[in-house]
C-alpha cells in the first residue's frame, strides 16, 4: 500500500489532510495548531488544551463529555502539547470505531462534532473562560510540572537540552513554568485562545474511511474572523561548539543516569542529515549497536543506552543508566565509539543492519492510523515533499563515506549526570 | 494434523489452528494490507513460579527470586553468535518480557519474517548458559532493578502488592533484587529451562499479511521434535490467607506529589477460562461505571482538586490471584481512599443504573474493537487469553453475554473495606 495524502487548503492558513484507507478498524481526526516555542506565551499553550477539554457549549462539563464519548463506543479523545524543534504544537485528536463494526455508519458526525466544539466551542461567557475551571487547570499544570522529576530518565533528557541550549527557544520546556501560572486567569487565557484560533497555522487530519459528506461536514468550520497568520521561523543550527559544559545534578535516586548532547551543525534538508540518521543507529540504535554492544553486553555497565538524533535542532543525544563510580569509564567509552565511527571502523554489515532498522521503522507507520497523521504532520512541518518510498529509498542510498563525514562533524557540547553522594557506590 | 479455523464475524478476523508433532500449538490471525508481521513464542512461567518440582525430579525446590527474568535475559545467548545481531541483520527486531505468569518471545518484521520466525524458533529452543555469561548478565540486570527503584509508580505498586499478599509470590519484584539475583547458577537456570519451556507449554502466535502454511513448514522445520509431551508440571503456590496483610504502607522517595495505589484483594480466585475471563471483564466494568472519567466520583474529586487526570481503575486477574488497583496522584491520599470506602459502602442501587452498564458495555467493545488495529495488542493480549484458557475471537461474545445482575453480584462480593489496602509513596521531608 502507498500512503497518500491529499492537502486542501480550506481556509487560511488551514489545511484539511485526508488520508483514505480502509485498513483499520477506527477513523482518526486531529487538528494541529502550530505555534511559536517563546517564554511569553509556552505556559498559555500547555494550559489551553486542559481548559478547552472541560466543557463545550453543549456538554458543558467534563462528565457530560466522558458520557457522550462512551456513548459513542469509547471514542478515544486525547489532547497533547509538545515541542517540535522551537515550535509549540498543540493537538486535539479523537478515535473512534468504523461504523461497520457496530452497524451504524452514521454516529462519526457526531464524534466529529465533539472534537470541533472542543477546539471552537467552550464554555466561556463575557469574554472569559469558566474561572473554576482555569483554576483548577492551573494546580493540576504546577502538579505536572513539578512532577518532571517522576520520570528521571526523561528528567535527565531534558535537562541536558536545557543546559546546552540554554541561550536558544528550543531549552524552552513544552509545559511551561510555574512562575508564569500566577499570572493567567479566566480572561487572560481567553484573550490568548482568540488569538490562537485566529493567527495560527492550522493543519486537520483525518485519516480512515469517507466520504464527500463527511469531507464537506469536517470542512464547516465557525468563522473565526482569521487575520494575520504567524509565519514560523525555521531553527537555527548551531554547528561549533565554543565552551564545553558540565552540569551534575545531586539527587536522591539510585541509579546514575548520564546524558551527552552533541551538537552535529547538520541540517534536516542537508543530504548528509540521512548519513546521521544511520551513524547515529550504529553508535546506539539498537542492539547491534556499538554502545549496546561495548557498554552493556561487553563490560555490563547499564541496562540502557541509546543515540538519539533530535531533528529539528541537528542535535545527537546518547544516554544512559549506570552506577554512579562507573560514569568516567563510560563516557571513556562513548568517546571511543564515537571516535571509532569517525575513524570508519564499523563495517558494511554494521551499516545494513541500521539501514534495515530504519526502514523497518518507518515502514512500520503505515500499520498505525496515529503514526499516519503524525508522519504526514512532521512531513508537512519540514517542507518535506518526499514520499515514505523516497524517504526509504534516500537511507538505502546512504554510503559510508556520509556516515563517516557526518558522525565527523558531531561535537560534544554538555555532559550532564544525575548522581547521589549519599549513595557513591 | 489438520487445519482448524475460527471466523469471528462480529471482529472481522479469521484464526487459525494446528497441533504440531512436539505439542506445541500454533495460532495464525491474517492482518490483510498490513506491512508488520509480529510473532510471539511464550511459555506459561513468570515470578510467581517459584516453587517448583523440576522435571525428572521428585522434590520440590525453591528457586531464587528474578530467576524466569534471568532465564529471558539469558536465552539470548548462544555460543556463535548474539542473538540480537542474527535478527538485527534480518532487519528484524527482537525482544522478550517477563511478567508475574508468562515469559515471551517476540519479534516485529516487514521483511524476511519466515527466516525470523525460524531462528525465534530456533534460540527459545537452544538454552546456552555459562558460568561466564551468567556472571555477566548480574551487572546488567542489577542497572535494569535499580532503574525500577527510582520508579514512584514502579514502587508504589510493589508496596500495594506487599501490602495485600502475605505469602503469595505476586508481591515479589518480577527482575529480584540485587541481592536475589546473586544466587542464580547456570545449574539452576538449566533446572528452570527443562521443567517450563517443553513445546507442550508453549504457544506460537503470529499476525500479519503471511501465510499459514508456509508458517507451518517453518515451525516443522525448526521446531525440537526431540521433546515429546510431558505431563503436568508441579507448581506450588504458599497457602494464602484470605486477609489482607497490612493497611497502609507508606515510603519516601524523591518525588513532587503523593502517588497512590489502594488496593482490593480479590478473595474469589482460582478460576480459569471463560470464567476468569468474564470475572475480569466484569470487574473492569465496575471499576470503569464508580471511578471511570464519566463516574460521579471521578468528576468531584477532579473539581475538588483531589485528583487529576493520572487517576483511574483497573482488575487483575489471573488463576491464582487476583486485585482491583485504583490508583492516582494526589495532594491527599488518604482523603482519596476514605472517599473510595465512603462510597462503596453507600446502597446499590444508588452506584449503577442499567444505562451506565449500557454504556461502560459499548465502550469496552469500542476499546476492544479499536485495539485489534494493533498487531502488538493482538499479540498480547492473545497469549494473555490463551493462558487463561480463552481464545481472543471469542472475546466480543462473552463482553456482549454479560449481564447487568453479574455486575451487582461482584460488587457485592469483590469491593469490601475488609480487604482493601493502602500505598503512598509520599515525596522526601524536607
Amino acid at each position: 500500500m502507498n500512503l497518500k495524502s491529499e492537502r486542501i487548503n480550506i481556509g487560511n492558513g488551514v489545511n484539511l489532510n485526508l488520508v483514505k484507507t480502509n485498513k483499520f478498524k477506527s477513523n482518526l481526526l486531529s487538528f494541529y495548531f502550530l505555534r511559536p516555542l517563546s517564554k511569553d506565551e509556552v505556559t498559555k499553550n500547555a494550559l489551553l488544551p486542559l481548559v478547552l477539554k472541560r466543557g463545550t457549549k453543549e456538554l458543558p462539563n467534563n462528565l457530560l463529555i466522558q458520557k457522550n464519548l462512551e456513548e459513542n463506543y469509547g471514542a478515544d479523545m486525547s489532547i497533547s502539547v509538545n515541542k517540535r524543534g522551537e515550535k509549540h504544537i498543540l493537538r486535539f485528536t479523537i478515535e473512534t470505531v468504523n461504523g461497520d463494526y457496530i452497524g451504524d455508519k452514521n454516529y462519526i458526525y457526531d464524534v466529529v462534532e465533539l472534537l470541533k466544539s472542543i477546539v471552537y466551542n467552550p464554555v466561556a461567557e463575557k469574554g472569559s473562560f469558566k474561572k473554576d475551571y482555569v483554576e483548577q487547570e492551573k494546580e493540576n499544570l504546577k502538579r505536572r510540572i513539578e512532577g518532571r522529576i517522576n520520570d528521571k530518565r526523561a528528567y535527565a533528557l531534558d535537562r541536558c537540552i536545557e543546559e546546552m541550549c540554554r541561550n536558544e527557544k528550543y531549552s524552552i520546556y513544552p509545559l511551561g513554568n510555574i512562575a508564569d501560572l500566577e499570572n493567567i486567569d479566566e480572561e487572560i487565557l481567553f484573550k490568548h485562545y482568540q488569538e490562537v484560533i485566529k493567527t495560527s497555522p492550522i493543519e486537520i487530519f483525518y485519516v480512515g474511511d469517507y466520504d464527500d459528506n463527511m469531507v464537506q461536514y469536517i470542512k464547516e468550520l465557525p468563522d473565526t474572523n482569521r487575520g494575520n497568520i504567524l509565519s514560523l521561523p525555521r531553527e537555527q543550527i548551531i554547528s561549533g561548539v565554543k565552551t564545553k559544559n558540565m552540569v551534575s545534578e545531586d539527587l536522591d535516586v539510585t541509579q546514575g543516569k548520564f546524558v551527552l548532547g552533541f551538537r552535529t551543525g547538520i541540517p534536516y534538508e542537508d543530504s548528509l542529515y540521512r548519513g546521521l540518521i544511520v551513524g547515529s543507529d550504529i553508535l546506539g540504535g539498537g542492539p547491534n549497536s556499538k554502545l549496546f554492544k561495548n557498554v552493556r553486553e561487553k563490560e555490563s555497565l547499564a541496562y540502557y543506552i541509546t543515540s538519539t538524533i533530535h531533528k529539528y535542532k541537528s542535535l545527537m543525544l546518547v544516554d544512559g543508566g549506570i552506577e554512579f563510580s562507573n560514569f568516567e569509564k563510560t563516557i571513556d567509552i562513548v568517546k571511543e565509539q564515537i571516535t571509532e565511527i569517525q575513524n570508519g571502523n564499523f563495517t558494511d554489515e554494521d551499516i545494513e543492519v541500521s539501514k534495515k532498522s530504519i526502514i523497518s521503522s518507518t515502514e512500520s507507520i503505515k500499520d498505525s492510523i496515529f503514526l499516519i497523521s503524525e508522519y504526514f504532520f512532521s512531513q508537512n512541518l519540514s517542507k518535506d515533499e518526499r514520499s515514505l518510498e523516497q524517504i526509504i529509498d534516500d537511507i538505502n542510498s546512504v554510503t559510508k563515506k556520509e556516515i563517516v563525514d557526518a558522525m565527523s562533524r558531531v561535537i560534544l557540547d554538555t555532559i550532564y549526570f544525575m548522581k547521589n553522594s549519599k549513595l557513591q557506590n | 494434523m489438520a487445519t482448524k479455523i475460527y471466523d469471528s464475524k462480529n471482529i472481522k478476523e479469521k484464526l487459525y489452528y494446528r497441533k504440531m508433532d512436539s505439542g506445541l500449538k500454533v495460532y495464525y490471525i491474517p492482518k490483510e494490507g498490513y506491512t508488520k508481521q509480529y510473532a510471539i513464542f511464550a511459555t506459561e512461567y513468570g515470578s510467581i513460579d517459584n516453587i517448583f518440582t523440576p522435571r525428572g525430579e521428585t522434590n520440590k525446590i525453591e528457586v531464587p527470586e528474578g530467576i524466569a527474568h534471568f532465564l529471558e535475559h539469558k536465552l539470548f545467548e548462544s555460543p556463535d553468535n548474539n542473538i540480537f545481531d542474527k535478527f538485527s541483520q534480518l532487519g528484524a527486531d527482537v525482544n522478550a518480557y517477563t511478567n508475574f505468569n508468562r515469559t515471551a518471545y517476540l519479534f516485529s518484521s516487514t521483511e524476511n519474517f519466515y527466516e525470523s520466525l525460524g531462528l525465534l524458533i530456533d534460540f527459545v529452543q537452544s538454552p546456552y548458559f555459562t558460568d561466564e555469561n551468567v556472571e555477566k548478565e548480574k551487572g546488567i540486570i542489577a542497572q535494569e532493578i535499580n532503574m525500577y527503584l527510582d520508579s514512584p509508580g514502579w514502587r508504589v505498586y510493589f508496596n500495594c502488592l506487599k501490602a495485600m499478599y502475605y505469602n503469595h509470590p505476586v508481591k515479589i519484584d518480577i527482575a529480584g533484587t540485587v541481592d536475589s539475583i546473586q544466587g542464580i547458577t547456570k545449574e539452576l537456570l538449566y533446572k528452570c529451562y527443562n521443567t517450563f519451556y517443553n513445546p507442550s507449554n508453549m504457544v506460537l502466535f503470529v499476525i500479519g499479511d503471511l501465510d499459514f502454511e508456509n508458517i507451518i513448514e517453518v515451525v516443522d522445520k525448526h521446531e525440537n521434535k526431540s521433546k515429546t509431551e510431558v505431563e503436568e508440571i508441579h507448581r506450588f503456590f504458599p497457602e494464602e490467607p484470605k486477609i489482607i496483610k497490612e493497611k497502609l504502607v507508606e515510603e519516601n522517595m524523591l518525588i513532587s506529589t503523593p502517588v497512590f495505589y489502594i488496593g482490593f484483594k480479590d478473595l474469589d480466585v482460582n478460576l480459569t477460562g471463560e470464567k476468569l475471563v468474564k470475572s475480569d471483564l466484569i470487574t473492569d466494568m465496575i471499576l470503569d461505571i464508580l471511578f471511570g472519567t464519566s463516574s460521579k466520583f471521578y468528576n468531584d474529586l477532579y473539581e475538588e482538586g483531589l485528583i487529576d487526570s493520572s487517576f483511574g481503575a483497573v482488575y487483575t486477574g489471573d488463576k491464582t490471584y487476583g486485585h482491583s488497583l485504583i490508583v492516582g496522584e494526589s495532594k491527599e491520599p488518604k482523603t482519596v481512599y476514605n472517599k473510595v470506602l465512603e462510597l462503596i459502602k453507600r446502597p446499590v442501587e444508588d452506584l449503577f443504573t442499567e444505562a451506565d452498564f449500557e454504556r461502560i458495555k459499548r465502550k469496552t467493545m469500542g476499546d476492544f474493537l479499536m485495539g485489534l488495529n494493533s498487531v502488538e495488542f493482538v499479540g498480547n493480549n492473545f497469549i494473555d487469553l490463551y493462558f487463561s484458557d480463552f481464545m481472543i475471537v471469542d472475546y466480543l461474545d462473552l463482553l456482549e453475554n454479560i449481564r447487568y445482575e453479574d455486575i451487582i453480584d461482584r460488587f457485592n462480593s469483590h469491593l469490601k473495606e475488609d480487604n482493601v489496602v493502602l500505598s503512598i509513596i509520599k515525596p522526601l521531608e524536607k
